[in-house]
């Protein structure tokens, strides 16, 4: 109890911890990359790193999607599920010969849809987020499973699957969705009051509550953000691999929780930013990259990929007990 | 042999009693030399040198903030000293893990409860030391030995049930008994009754005279200074960290202790002004909501009512109503003559109601996020354009607020789990001085308050009031209901039944009520 000027001023130090702690991630990011260039000749070529780029972006569209659920002390298992779910939805809308721009909206408000439903389970039903966002994963594969008859709906449409490969000031047009996704998601998080919301509603829904602060509203938006980063992975998957598929994106939402784990969200909530989930899903990306230019068997990239993720955390527990 | 002898004697092989038993009563059983903790650059305390007698009842007084916590971590081997040196039972000794603590006898009791609620009375206080046969659990043995043990210090509590069915006061009690049971030697009290009804308070205070007469030493931290007198035999006052001095209770008083902590005169800590009523602002006919039944009353402007009552008598219950959390179900809300309906928070707030909850912890404030967050969350509308945050209006704020109740803090980026009680209640009480409001409930607004804290919230009070605000003022501690109240109303089994005038009734026939005798 009396502990007020000596313990306070241990902690306030923290703000520069936390940018210390995004650096050694950006640093540890650099050495994986530094490494890499010394160790194989392919890394630092165009052709890898556009390809690094694009495995990585998905995975940090997500993860910045998750991260607002966590962040509510929430979690989000439905998004690699949704991810396949959309790539059906939007290759059935245009083989359908829906037109291209309105199979984009449809296959986002179904996203938005999913969200809505994942709120309703949680505030209305009273579900816990890990049980009716399960719920979703198993099921929606089930519908995109009905839908597809167990295969694949191909997509024809050439310049919605040439967008995947194109560049755009030398950049892979995916990376820059990441930038489009990343800077509202950051204005949200960081400088709007909904995203203090999200931290209050993570920290004690109670004080929140009594505090004014809508939570039911609040939770409802993480969920509807999450699902809607989902679908929006969903279409640049489809792009991608030019087809409609169900079973694509299996685990995902586990890379997605891991990378914004690793970028230093608390799975308790209330602690977590936008870059560090990007960082968090970059450094994933390098491993596989540098493991598969390595020719390295991919079951231990599986294995080295979680010692990482025990590594990382346990580092970043070490920081914030320190900070207390 | 009582039971409770019976159950401490499991502990007798270990090495404390053997050696606390070389210590005759009256003589230093703990010594602290020169003790001295930093955080930092921080002196949380400075080198402090107390000595403390066996067998005695030992109080320790002092503001937040002045050391008492430290001061207990120190003993109990929760964080390890800076300098100086500890000696027990006349050896030097480390102290520096909980476990040696505790193998030496040193047990604490916090103020907060730390427990396993989902747990049954008998299991928590078996806890780490079940009984085994076989290594399996005797689970009715223990019932019956917790029982046992239960009954034969009073407590009227049932060792079954799970923990968290009880009422904090009683869970109180619970942490007490599985400290007595460990054949503790040295018993640390953190502010044991803040949350204690009066009743249970009187059971705690048997239990401690009894453990005393067992040859216990008793350290008691409190903010209530005629605990201090009813209890203790010496008392020691820290200030900012220092040590300021010991005294024996019967060789000193109230006024001395008071100018020892806080180094100037408090004339008198109840400030009651002089404001002449106004308007009523809200008047309640027949209200009922899950908890309270039929309660009438009103609040006028520049006018505290108070509510006074056991925990548990539905004065909380009554507020969170008013306030839309759990929205009453029948009678009528009058906001300034007009007949409203408070379905939600939003609506209270709407037409001005702020509420600072009874639970700092669970209702009030988001504990691992900062000080300035804390402040500004029912005013970021305000503090925004559009959706969008001025950083500006946010920080001027959060830190107009931080200077005017003086929160010791060196920034608005400070987590609130880090600070004091006292300072964490001035962050409850900041969040709704920014958002402004006509009625402002405040619901135990002073538990786990030290006295010069205590004396600027009454002040805040007065201010408000001069503003032309009304203010309910819930409170289980009766002198500050009484003294501070136009107009006092007791609660009993979620029924208003009394209300007096300010000074109407003596104390006795409002405790009467309260208790209902």
């Amino acid at each position: 109890m009396a502990i007020t000027s000596s313990e306070s001023s241990a902690a306030a130090p923290r703000r520069g911890v936390n940018v210390l702690f995004s650096l050694t991630l950006i640093g540890l990011l650099l050495f994986l990359w530094i490494a890499l260039g010394l160790g194989t000749a392919s890394f630092w070529t165009p052709l890898n790193i556009s390809n690094l780029l694009r495995q990585g972006a998905m995975t940090a569209i997500l993860a910045v999607g998750q991260t607002f659920v966590i962040i509510t002390a929430g979690i989000d298992l439905s998004v690699g599920a949704i991810v396949g779910f959309s790539s059906v939805i939007l290759a059935w809308l245009l083989h359908a010969g829906v037109p291209l721009w309105a199979a984009l909206i449809l296959t986002l408000l179904m996203g938005m849809a999913i969200g809505v439903f994942h709120g309703f389970g949680i505030v209305r039903m009273g579900l816990p987020p890990f049980i009716i966002t399960l719920a979703t994963l198993t099921s929606l594969r089930g519908i995109g499973l009905l839908i597809t008859d167990g295969s694949t709906i191909s997509i024809t449409h050439e310049a919605f699957t040439g967008f995947s490969r194109a560049n755009f000031l030398g950049i892979p047009s995916l990376f820059w969705m990441v930038i489009l996704v990343a800077v509202p998601a950051y204005i949200f998080l960081h400088l709007s009051r909904w995203g203090r919301y999200l931290f209050a509603v993570g920290s004690n829904r109670e004080a929140a509550r009594l505090s004014g602060v809508s939570v039911d509203r609040t939770i409802y938006m993480a969920y509807i953000l999450s699902a809607t980063c989902a679908a929006f992975v969903g279409i640049l998957l489809a792009s991608r691999i030019g087809i409609g598929n169900a079973t694509q994106a299996e685990g995902w939402e586990l890379q997605a929780i891991a990378s914004s784990v690793i970028g230093g969200t608390s799975l308790f909530g209330a602690v977590g930013s936008i870059h560090g989930p990007l960082i968090g899903a970059f450094i994933l990306a390098t491993i596989n990259n540098g493991a598969n230019l390595l020719n390295v068997n991919s079951f231990w990239q599986r294995i080295i990929t979680g010692l990482l993720i025990i590594v990382i955390v346990y580092f970043d527990q070490l920081r914030r007990r320190g900070s207390r | 042999m009582t039971s409770l002898e019976q159950v401490a004697h499991r502990h007798d092989d270990s090495l404390k009693k053997t050696e606390a038993n070389r210590v005759a009563p009256g003589s230093p059983i703990l010594e602290l030399k020169g003790l001295q903790k930093n955080y930092g650059y921080v002196q949380a305390l400075k080198p402090a040198t107390v000595t403390f007698l066996a067998g005695e009842i030992h109080a320790i007084v002092g503001e937040n903030g002045a050391g008492k916590s430290t001061l207990i971590k120190l003993l109990t081997g929760v964080i390890t000293r800076t300098a100086g040196e500890i000696f027990w039972c006349g050896q030097p000794v480390a102290l520096a893990t909980p476990n040696e603590a505790i193998a030496r006898g040193i047990n604490a009791v916090h103020q907060e409860v730390v427990l396993c609620p989902h747990l049954t009375v008998a299991a928590n206080l078996f806890l780490g030391d079940e009984i085994n046969r076989n290594g399996l659990m005797r689970k009715r043995q223990m019932e019956k030995t917790a029982q046992a043990v239960l009954d034969d210090l009073g407590f009227n509590l049932p060792a079954a049930s799970t923990l968290s069915s009880l009422t904090i006061g009683q869970q109180q009690l619970v942490a007490t008994a599985r400290a007595a049971m460990r054949g503790t030697q040295f018993l640390i009290f953190d502010e044991p009754t803040a949350y204690l009804t009066r009743q249970e308070s009187a059971q705690l205070f048997k239990l401690i005279r009894r453990l005393q007469s067992e040859g216990v030493t008793i350290v008691y931290i409190s903010h209530r200074m005629e605990e201090v007198f009813e209890l203790a035999d010496r008392v020691s006052v820290l200030r900012d960290g220092t040590h300021v001095g010991t005294r024996l209770v019967g060789e000193t008083n109230e006024t001395e202790l008071i100018a020892l902590m806080i180094n100037r005169s408090i004339e008198q800590i109840y400030h009651k002004v002089d404001i002449p009523l106004g308007e009523t602002i809200l008047e309640t006919r027949g209200l009922s909501g899950p908890g309270f039944e039929d309660v009438s009353l009103s609040v006028r402007a520049g006018e505290i009512v108070g509510l006074y009552g056991l925990i548990g008598a539905g004065r909380s219950e009554f507020a969170l109503g008013l306030y839309g959390r759990h929205p009453a179900t029948s009678g009528e809300i009058h906001w300034m003559d007009k007949k409203v309906d408070i379905r939600n928070e939003h609506a209270a707030m709407d037409l001005g109601i702020a509420l600072a909850p009874e639970s700092r912890r669970d209702q009030g404030l988001c504990l691992n996020l900062p000080i300035g967050l804390n402040i500004n969350l029912p005013v970021f509308r305000r503090l925004s354009r559009g959706p969008i945050i001025s950083h500006a209006l946010e920080s001027a704020n959060a830190d107009q607020q931080i200077r005017n109740l003086s929160i010791k803090t060196p920034s608005r980026r400070v987590l609130v789990s880090s600070m004091s009680g006292g300072n964490q209640q001035k962050v409850v009480i900041g969040k709704w001085l920014s958002h402004g409001a006509r009625l402002f409930i405040f619901d135990e607004p002073t538990v786990g308050v030290d006295v010069g804290t205590k004396a600027e919230i009454y002040r805040l009070f007065a201010m408000l009031l001069k503003e032309g605000a009304g203010i309910i003022l819930i409170s289980s501690y009766l002198p500050e209901v009484y003294e501070l109240a136009d107009r006092l109303h007791v609660f009993r089994r979620g029924r208003l039944v009394g209300s007096h005038d300010f000074h109407a009734a003596s104390h006795e026939d409002v405790l009467a009520e309260a208790i209902g005798v």
